[in-house]
């Protein structure tokens, strides 16, 4: 029994964390010429490191490593509002029985969407020019290919996630999976993403809370944003510790992982949203501008709370599950 | 990072749960009063009979010298087995006056109080609040004059959790008359017996009077009951309060997912107007579920803590966060249950047995205010934790 990072994972952790602050700094998303695609020269670079095949058995090329290490390099993710392309990239390896087509995914070559339901059609994230798409549910996932149909862009709140509807056609499944595996994973990974970002928006409050001087003081000393600061770690820390829980549950095989993964999504989408929201507030007037980093947080934390799981179900399933001691 | 015991520890909590099934008494406890007091003497009693007593205490005091993680354990079991809860008349003994004498006690001290202390025989409270000193303690004006070989103690102190049974008093007091703040303060045990101290009690809005305040006229204290330095008090008070937020309210984290259970099955009996079961409605489901979420979070913060204590020996600035969230979550459960019961929540006599949830409701404040309001757990937050400026 140990819920924190240890040994080597403390160094994937910070091997991630110093390969993501180079590839997509948060700096990406802001001005006019700010681009949300993955692209294949990043797609390449993640590649090389191995990254989209983190979770993936040895045997399939992947670095056979996992939920934990899932669940602590989309928390470095997260800190940067990484696109959801990441994700979907890794998980759809995973899907892939085709040798050839995950050696693809794997090397980046190709890139995939996350394909969301969106009443009677699919709605595309990720970059326009992805040929293929993820589609999770709890029981099944089926990789698609979108290269034939018609889509159109759609303008995103979210500059970290570029959206597409179908106009016309219908997808073509290349491989489904089935079981709960990938929506899983999907789901630690997002949560995993909703705690870098509960904690980003906390570091960036606290940081200038230690520098901005109103009233002759630095707004740090005045209790309004204190006792705010003091809310947000707490909403951080239960997050991350849940997080903890849920990718040790679901490494292990527990019966109860799934409970784990819903408490673990449902506070991980609080604190992100709640931080990123509050973090704006305490920046005051600066907070509201473009070349902030707090929007970012905000408006990829709220894209975030609906993918694998909407508050709705995840509390419906909630009140009903039961965890062992 | 995993989740899995060993076979010690699996060991452990299945010897834990046998003994508990066959040991934990039938009746209630007695709410109040000297009867409770003497139920919780007795209980603990039996725990030191049976070596369940002071867990986590060094074996060389008395203790079972468990590892963190087997505290836990204990405490889930003890919630499991729905045992006499650990926050009695004997908790500022156990784990308050125990844990700092054996931090900083001289062997005379801990050699007389810590047997006395695990086997139930003597009750201890604490005396550092006072009318003018609470969220800031370090004000505190209770005088204790240096004479001979005695200190002589004037003052009042407030708040006082049952003054009216304890034996002894961890008691903080101005020995400097020169010094401000938290310099020149000594921590002295009391004898609760003494000449010259009178407790009063206060009646609160739970219309008990769990809480004292208690009147020193030159009380006598002999110097040998100077725990740590006199003058350096504060430290030896530090040390106390840190346990507290630390690692005291494990029970409590532990018991709040059992409590959200249960209030699942109470809101699937009770009926609305409507005709519906209270969980069939949605504002009902969804904070239950949210704040089975939050226990979930509560006992992983717990594990996370013991990681932590694993790795760096002490626990880390992190106790407050643990006080929040948990006297936060007791809080909206209690407020759920208001709204899930009809007119029954609002009958109270102060019976905290027929009256249990409505009793919750309001010790849901005391939670939020004893031990370091949670506007000071956030203030501890901001300086300790997150490195603000102070304006203090």
């Amino acid at each position: 029994m140990f819920l924190a990072p240890d040994g080597a994972e403390i160094e994937i952790a910070d091997t991630a964390a110093k390969f993501l602050s180079r590839a997509i700094p948060l700096d990406r998303l802001h001005g006019t010429g700010a681009s949300p695609a993955l692209g294949a020269s990043l797609r390449a670079d993640f590649a090389a490191l191995g990254w989209f095949g983190l979770v993936l058995p040895e045997a399939d090329g992947g670095s056979g490593l996992s939920a934990v290490e899932h669940a602590l390099f989309y928390r470095e993710v997260g800190r940067h509002c990484g696109p959801v392309d990441i994700l979907a990239q890794g998980l759809a390896a995973m899907v892939s029985g085709d040798r050839r087509l995950r050696a693809a995914l794997l090397a980046g070559e190709q890139g995939v969407a996350l394909a969301i339901e969106d009443g009677p059609t699919l709605r595309l994230l990720g970059s326009h020019d992805a040929a293929l798409a993820l589609h999770v549910e709890r029981s099944e996932a089926r990789l698609l290919d979108v290269s034939a149909i018609e889509t159109g862009p759609r303008p995103s709140l979210d500059p970290a996630t570029g959206m597409r509807t179908i106009v016309r056609g219908t997808p073509r499944p290349l491989a489904v999976s089935s079981g709960g595996e990938v929506w899983s994973l999907g789901q630690l990974g997002v949560a995993a993403m909703q705690v870098g970002i509960a904690e980003t928006a906390l570091a960036l409050i606290v940081d200038y809370a230690k520098v901005r001087e109103t009233f002759g003081r630095k707004i740090g000393t005045y209790q309004a944003v204190r006792h705010a600061c003091a809310d947000m770690a707490l909403r951080a820390e239960a997050a991350r510790c849940q997080l903890w829980s849920a990718a040790a549950a679901l490494k292990e095989r527990r019966s109860d992982a799934h409970a784990h993964l819903d408490a673990a999504k449902h506070l991980a989408n609080r604190a992100a949203v709640m931080n990123a929201d509050v973090d704006i507030q305490l920046h005051g007037g600066i907070g509201v501008t473009e070349e902030h980093h707090a929007h970012l947080l905000l408006k990829h934390s709220v894209l975030l709370a609906r993918l694998f799981g909407s508050k709705r179900a995840l509390l419906a399933r909630l009140l009903h599950a039961e965890i062992e001691v | 990072m995993d989740l899995r015991y060993s076979e010690e520890d699996t060991e452990f909590r299945a010897r834990a749960r046998a003994w508990l099934q066959t040991h934990v008494p039938p009746s209630p406890r007695p709410p109040r009063g000297r009867a409770a007091a003497d139920f919780d003497r007795a209980w603990q009693r039996k725990l030191y009979e049976h070596g369940w007593a002071g867990v986590a205490w060094p074996k060389e005091y008395g203790g079972r010298g468990l590892s963190a993680l087997q505290q836990v354990i204990w405490y889930e079991e003890l919630a499991r087995a729905r045992a006499p809860h650990h926050v009695n008349t004997t908790y500022v003994a156990l784990m308050h006056a125990g844990p700092t004498l054996i931090a900083r006690g001289t062997e005379e001290q801990k050699a007389y109080h810590l047997p006395r202390i695990l086997s139930g025989e003597a009750l201890w409270c604490q005396g550092f609040s006072e009318p003018n000193a609470g969220s800031d303690l370090a004000s505190l004006t209770t005088r204790g004059v240096v004479d001979g070989t005695d200190i002589a103690v004037t003052g009042v102190k407030m708040w006082t959790t049952d003054a009216q049974h304890a034996d002894f008093q961890e008691l903080l007091v101005r020995t400097d008359p020169a010094s401000r703040r938290h310099h020149g303060l000594t921590w002295l045990i009391c004898d609760m017996r003494s000449p010259g101290i009178e407790v009063r009690p206060i009646t609160t809005m739970l219309l008990d009077e769990h809480v004292n305040t208690v009147f020193y006229n030159e009380v006598r204290i002999p110097q040998a009951n100077v725990v740590g330095e006199i003058g350096d008090g504060w430290s030896t008070a530090l040390a106390t309060l840190a346990f507290e937020r630390g690692t005291g309210f494990i029970g409590d984290q532990l018991e709040l997912y059992e409590r959200v259970q249960r209030v699942i099955g109470l809101a699937k009996q009770v009926r609305f107007e409507d005709g519906r079961s209270a969980i069939d409605h949605d504002d009902i489901a969804e904070r239950l579920a949210s704040l089975k979420a939050d226990t979930m979070a509560i006992r992983a913060m717990t594990l996370a803590s013991i990681a932590e204590i694993d790795r760096s020996g002490v626990p880390g600035p992190k106790g407050s966060l643990m006080k929040l969230m948990v006297t936060s979550t007791h809080k909206a459960l209690s407020e759920v249950v208001g709204d899930i019961l009809g007119w029954e929540f609002l009958e109270f006599d102060g019976d905290r047995a027929a009256h249990p949830w409505t009793y919750d409701f309001l010790w849901s404040w005391v939670y939020t205010i004893a031990g370091g309001t949670s506007e000071i757990q956030r203030e501890i937050t901001a300086d300790r934790l997150l490195g603000l400026p102070r304006a203090r």
